[in-house]
């Protein structure tokens, strides 16, 4: 799972109201390399939720992702290269996303994360 | 004439479909609760089970069986079918010379096609959620096709890693990922995706109302959504039921594929109205995929096909031998294929059903 993957996750069990973002249980991390785009990341840019995707990179050992983003950085190539190394080549291979609200976790195995909720939870 | 808007109707003699009845009649041990919609189009869920010979499955059965089932029968699907998981597009009766993935292939595109949805720069949708991906055919073809970013979904783990692995092969995966999720509880944020997209995915959804709200949920403001799936034909305006025989063939289906209790096409447009869909279009497309089942068991009868079954468990086997019923449902106009369309607040809804007469 990427940490373009995990900025869409929400844990949507009944009556939580803050289930976003989930936060990160590293168990095993993997990078794998992948082409780089400029143009698919600022496209991307504006649907992120940046503040919870400087936290999960955080979260996997990075600490090179600026809290706050002006749009201008996205024309400097070394910004947009750590954005994309952090967004798109860090894996979480094993591991958990937890629920802020409720503490819930959902596993991640063999980078897929499984988010299917308990019939108490629906 | 099925107008009742239910959630996983059930095509037993136990409910009355039309102008508000609700009598509960059955021959059979199925246990449905009914409850018609107020004229708002409120109305409280209905959760139907599917009953086989008195046997029912409940929803976490189901859930279980279904992930089961596609955890140890897509690997050989995907020997003999390839990547895709729903039926092609065929231009004639005869399954003959034709390529079976390019009808695969080319039943998505004419489903774009007759969505309306749009491909230029500004209008394409961005995002997409593959509703029920299996090992991300879809997924993988719609990206490609809208540059999208797409996330697929399924409840089997082996699909969504097989998924996975299938993506990065193909040099996808920066625009395409999967998850374990539930059709009906989604892990996402309400207005997520300018498409939603469930190919052949609703017919195992056990409560249908549900789903169409969990996916009108995940929609974005004017965006769409478009689900191909599977139902029994229409009744006759003096019908409360199909007959005995038509219950039972659909009864089999349901056991050997996990499928919940069908809607008729009638049913599902009443209940995408009653979510708040706008414009329901529906199409009735059983000609052009009449072939694929007949096609479909010839594939498992080769000798690769055997062999895989021979290895297969019970489950699979069960599976394709379901085949057998699936042409016979075709044959007698009994299964249906919807599509259909809906605008509603912005957001359109493309529903397509595939009848066979």
């Amino acid at each position: 799972m990427r940490l373009l993957t995990h900025n869409m996750l929400t844990c949507n069990i009944k009556g939580v109201t803050k289930g976003f973002p989930l936060s990160i249980e590293v168990q095993k991390l993997e990078t794998k390399e992948t082409d780089f785009n400029p143009d698919f990341l600022k496209n991307i840019f504006p649907k992120l939720e940046w503040k919870a995707f400087h936290d999960a990179a955080l979260s996997v050992g990075l600490n090179d992702i600026p809290e706050q983003v002006d749009p201008v950085m996205l024309e400097d190539s070394e910004f947009l290269q750590k954005f994309h190394h952090a967004l798109l080549e860090v894996h979480l291979e094993e591991g958990a996303l937890i629920c802020p609200e409720t503490g819930r976790r959902f596993p991640v195995s063999k980078g897929v994360p499984n988010m299917l909720l308990h019939e108490d939870e629906v | 004439m099925a107008t009742l808007a239910l959630s996983g109707c059930s095509y037993s003699p136990c409910w009355a479909g039309c102008a508000g009845k609700s009598t509960f009649q059955s021959k059979r041990k199925l246990t449905v609760s009914v409850a018609k919609p107020s004229s708002a189009g409120g109305g409280s869920s209905v959760t139907a089970v599917c009953a086989v010979g008195g046997k029912q499955r409940s929803v976490p059965e189901l859930n279980e069986g279904i992930a089961t089932f596609y955890n140890e029968s897509s690997g050989l699907w995907e020997e003999i079918w390839g990547e895709h998981m729903h039926h092609g597009y065929y231009d004639s009766e005869s399954s003959e010379n034709v390529n079976h993935i390019e009808a695969q292939i080319r039943m998505i595109d004419e489903c774009l096609k007759w969505a309306g949805i749009p491909e230029d720069e500004e209008n394409k949708p961005a995002t997409i959620v593959d509703v029920g991906c299996g090992i991300g055919g879809s997924s993988r073809y719609l990206s490609e096709k809208y540059k999208a970013n797409v996330k697929g979904i399924t409840l089997s783990p082996i699909q969504a890693q097989r998924a996975t692995a299938l993506t990065a092969e193909q040099g996808l995966s920066n625009s395409v990922s999967f998850l374990v999720a539930d059709a009906l509880n989604q892990p996402f944020a309400d207005g997520e995706f300018d498409l939603v997209w469930s190919m052949e995915s609703g017919e195992h959804m056990p409560d249908k109302r549900k789903f169409l709200q969990e996916l009108v949920r995940v929609t974005a403001p004017n965006g769409r959504v478009l689900i191909v799936t599977w139902c029994h034909r229409d009744l006759k305006p003096q019908e409360l039921s199909l007959t005995p025989d038509e219950m039972e063939l659909l009864d089999k289906i349901c056991d050997s594929y996990y499928l919940p209790a069908w809607c008729s096409p009638a049913d599902y447009v009443e209940i995408a109205q009653s979510v708040g869909l706008k414009d329901v279009k529906s199409a009735d497309w059983s000609e052009f995929v009449t072939p694929f089942w007949p096609a479909v068991m010839v594939s498992a009868l080769s000798f690769k096909g055997l062999a895989g079954l021979a290895k297969a468990g019970w489950t699979t086997i069960k599976g394709a031998l379901a085949m057998g019923l699936m042409v016979q449902g075709y044959q007698r106009g009994l299964i249906k294929c919807l599509v259909g369309n809906k605008p509603d607040l912005g957001k359109s809804f493309h529903m397509k059903m595939l009848e066979n007469r």
